[in-house]
């Protein structure tokens, strides 16, 4: 099987009639920038060698670069100058290291077919690098973007950040490794929790969804994405290619596929509180100092803040006391000043959780509901109702 | 003005009490260990040994092949014991700041003190050996890395077969140069690996390593690596301890026999887990990262280890983690010599609370009831299901090795498994005792019950 986009027959036919041998020539930069999107596909330790590798093809005027670790798979297509058509798997490590240092000139790519041997010269430098023939590399799919549903959002990177951090890292529980995705007519809304913590997004689509989708996509893949989008409203097309277990998303000039998570999203409206007792709101950036102070201090122990709500009367500003310590090194505490709807509390919370959500509110202020030591905690950013997080209190002795 | 720090080690320390009462024995190749028959090692050797090749942890078996005169006395552990403290004495005489560190080691911090170090050193030296004929050396520098290394360095240049009785002293400001010629697998933290990977990049000596860019030791050895760089420079600021504040909580057992079986290793995680889970919950404790020992056959150990999100005390927590662990180190059905639980990053015991409830609360509470029946009516009375009970009381009563009883809760003694029962002991000296020569113990505790 020939990766690639080209048809099979047309591959077949170049592979027959003479001796294949990759010419082109591409930009120091545009190529560096092309394998650091594309390397974090790359399976170093894989038992399948080729995995290490990146597939280098031309493509249609273009040299197109893919990783893949079977689970997600990175391609992007750069712009180069093609002699001649070819195509082999380099790499990743020796040919990103090599091209990192590459001056900022023209680089040709010149292909021994029988060898293997990728030829790399630039300025004065001359490399040969061992390859694998592409033939052994696996397949990508050739997703049918005609069925692919256009997210037309400004942020969906913005989005990704805000929810995907909540997914858990446990191996033990795979679906909750991944990111809900829902969405029906024009409504989009994401959703991950880690057991802790929960992180929920809604957005509204300029078009209506042509039919609904759910589906749980890995949160490291969407992190890829987020990272290979650019800032502002790239247009980013998204398909499920039917029976595949399969998504793709396709930006400007990449494509990320990756399989999906299988399983029951736990069902996690039950999660979020009704009703609080307390409502207190904060400035987000002096909440969040507040909270990477205090971490330098929890960080060494149960990564445990105290969060004491002091509710001062109804004419006079309240204000909450964040207080870390550690045996070693010793202990901070901030006073925020605060809008206090409610009563008094004194609630503990890893203070890592509660800087990751601060991080992605983008709202000057923030609301801190909350109902007792021992129920969840909700963040909302003030002013926009369409990002949730729970966090899970710390219980303390 | 920079601190004075001693480093007190005393020379082949329990060749040097059976000298005292065997002087026979004074300059021969002698060592302290088990029978070479019953997989025994040298637990200590006398100088003339050393000379021959002889080194303590090596199977007594080797040593005699290097030395077929080797006279082999077995351990009076009880006899090491009492001279240690009475060393310990006369050092916490001089400075409160005294951080014992094993048996014939210890660390003082004389910073305080009118007298220069060397003085301190040269009178701590002849005080041992005028009122207990024990032969020590002295390592002084200005902190615990380099005074340690100093004093290994100054025993190691002393030859002949008498004991080395050396004080090494780097002045301060000079630490870097001591250091600079020596290998890098004398800095803590250096093992065979770490050594390894610095001589792939042309790093033998410390001199070399502390010329490496610091960023780049911390980039390759993360955390680590920026301590490594600090180390080679000759700088530690870690202060001499004399608290007795608990670092960690861990729990190991040698098997008798090398056990292979995979459902008696989790097993015997699981009752390791609980008993460090107990501990905890007893001294209201809880940590952070649960970390697993394995010795292998061939005495190659290792551990590992795992950071939780939230703080444990929980067996099932403990156990978790520590089998999965287990899992990955180990593979099925590899033989396993010594296997160890333990639980460090330790702190108040607050909880992560669970967005949903998976059972954990549950378990939390069944545990906090065991505990509260054990304490009112003893171990015995009541065990979770999964863990079958120990056969008897023979069992699972300390065996009398030295003639010394554990009458109090068995909770924290080293223990073996024999012939599938748990049997404890009161010191890891009886323990290696006993596993030398299992069925004597064994056999005649058993007999007596009949």
């Amino acid at each position: 099987m020939k990766a690639g986009r080209h048809p099979p027959m047309r591959i077949d036919t170049i592979i027959d009639e003479r001796i294949e041998a990759m010419k082109v020539t591409v930009l120091q930069e545009t190529l560096a920038h092309g394998l650091s999107i594309v390397s974090r596909a790359v399976s170093p330790r894989s038992t399948l060698p080729v995995l290490s590798n990146v597939l280098v093809a031309t493509d249609e005027g273009r040299l197109r670069l893919s990783a893949t670790n079977l689970e997600l798979g990175i391609t992007c297509w750069i712009g180069a100058k093609i002699e001649e058509e070819g195509s082999t798997t380099v790499p990743a490590r020796t040919f990103v290291d090599l091209v990192g240092t590459l001056p900022a000139e023209q680089v040709s790519l010149n292909l021994n077919t029988t060898t293997q041997s990728l030829n790399v010269r630039a300025g004065a430098s001359n490399t040969d690098i061992k390859c694998i023939d592409s033939q052994e590399f696996p397949p990508m799919p050739v997703p049918e973007m005609d069925s692919a549903f256009q997210i037309n959002v400004a942020d969906f990177k913005e989005i990704i950040q805000q929810v995907a951090f909540a997914a858990s890292t446990d191996e033990a529980r795979p679906v909750l490794m991944g990111v809900l995705m829902n969405v029906e007519g024009d409504k989009l809304t994401m959703a991950a929790a880690d057991g802790f913590r929960l992180s929920v997004r809604h957005a509204t689509l300029s078009t209506s969804a042509p039919q609904a989708l759910s589906a749980i996509i890995p949160a490291r893949a969407l992190n890829e994405l987020a990272r290979i989008t650019a800032e502002g409203g790239e247009m980013i097309s998204m398909v499920l290619p039917k029976g595949r277990g399969q998504v793709v998303f396709r930006v400007k000039d990449a494509e990320l596929v990756s399989q999906l998570i299988d399983g029951v999203f736990p069902d996690y409206q039950q999660i979020i509180p009704r009703a609080y007792k307390s409502r207190t709101i904060l400035s987000t950036q002096s909440l969040l100092k507040a909270c990477k102070q205090a971490e330098i201090f929890a960080r060494e122990g149960s990564n445990v803040a105290r969060f004491n709500i002091k509710s001062s009367g109804d004419l006079e500003p309240g204000s909450v006391e964040i207080s870390a310590q550690s045996e070693e090194t010793g202990s901070n505490e901030t006073i925020v000043s605060a809008t206090i709807d409610g009563v008094g509390l004194l609630i503990a919370f890893n203070v890592r959780f509660l800087r990751e959500v601060l991080e992605v509110v983008r709202s000057p202020n923030v609301a801190l509901e909350t109902s007792a030591a021992n129920s969840p905690g909700v963040i909302r950013p003030v002013g926009s109702d369409d990002f949730l997080h729970v966090i899970m209190p710390m219980h303390l002795g | 003005m920079p601190a004075k720090i001693l480093h007190l080690d005393l020379d082949a320390f329990f060749c040097a009490v059976e000298e005292l009462s065997s002087p026979g024995l004074r300059e021969k190749p002698f060592a302290v260990g088990g029978r070479p028959d019953q997989r025994g090692v040298v637990a200590s050797c006398s100088y003339a040994a050393r000379r021959l090749g002889i080194h303590s942890a090596m199977p007594m078996s080797r040593a005699l092949r290097l030395c077929p005169e080797l006279v082999i006395v077995p351990g009076h552990h009880r006899a090491y014991g009492e001279a240690s403290k009475q060393v310990m004495e006369r050092l916490e005489a001089v400075t409160g700041l005294v951080e014992i560190i094993s048996i014939d080691e210890a660390f003082l911090d004389v910073s305080d003190l009118p007298e220069s170090g060397e003085i301190i050193a040269r009178r701590l030296q002849t005080q041992v050996m005028n009122e207990l004929k024990l032969p020590c050396s002295l390592g002084v520098a200005s902190n615990k890395l380099v005074a340690k290394i100093a004093n290994d360095v100054g025993k190691k240049a002393a030859k002949g077969n008498a004991p080395p009785c050396a004080i090494t002293i780097v002045p301060p400001g000079q630490e870097a140069a001591f250091l600079a010629p020596l290998p890098t697998e004398i800095l803590w933290g250096v093992g065979p690996k770490t050594a390894a990977r610095l001589a792939e990049l042309g790093i033998h000596t410390i001199g070399e390593l502390a010329r490496w860019p610091e960023a780049d030791l911390a980039k390759r050895f993360g955390e680590s690596g920026a301590d490594l760089s600090r180390h080679a420079h000759g700088l530690d600021d870690r202060p001499v301890s004399s608290g007795h504040e608990m670092k960690s909580v861990s729990q190991e057992t040698t098997f008798v026999r090398d056990v292979r079986d995979d459902q008696m290793l989790e097993k015997k995680v699981r009752e390791l887990s609980a008993q460090v889970g107990r501990r905890l919950r007893k001294t209201g404790l809880a940590g952070t990262t649960v970390r697993i020992k394995l010795r292998w056959p061939d005495f190659n150990s290792l551990t590992r280890q795992v950071r939780l999100v939230s703080p444990t005390n929980s067996d099932e927590e403990i156990a978790k983690a520590a089998l999965a662990l287990l899992g990955k180190a180990r593979a099925p059905g590899k033989s396993v010599r010594l296997i160890g639980v333990g639980v460090s990053g330790l702190g108040e015991p607050v909880r992560q609370l669970l967005l949903w409830d998976n059972g954990s609360e549950k378990a939390r509470k069944l545990e906090a009831t065991l505990d509260k029946l054990q304490e009112r009516f003893g171990d015995k009375v009541i065990r979770r299901g999964r863990i079958p009970e120990p056969a008897d009381e023979a069992g699972d009563g300390p065996k009398n090795v030295c003639g010394r009883r554990i009458t109090s809760n068995l909770e924290g003694y080293p223990s073996a498994t024999y012939q599938g029962r748990t049997i404890y002991f009161c010191t890891e000296f009886c323990l290696e005792a006993f596993r030398r020569d299992p069925d004597r113990f064994y056999l005649a505790h058993s007999r007596k019950r009949s």
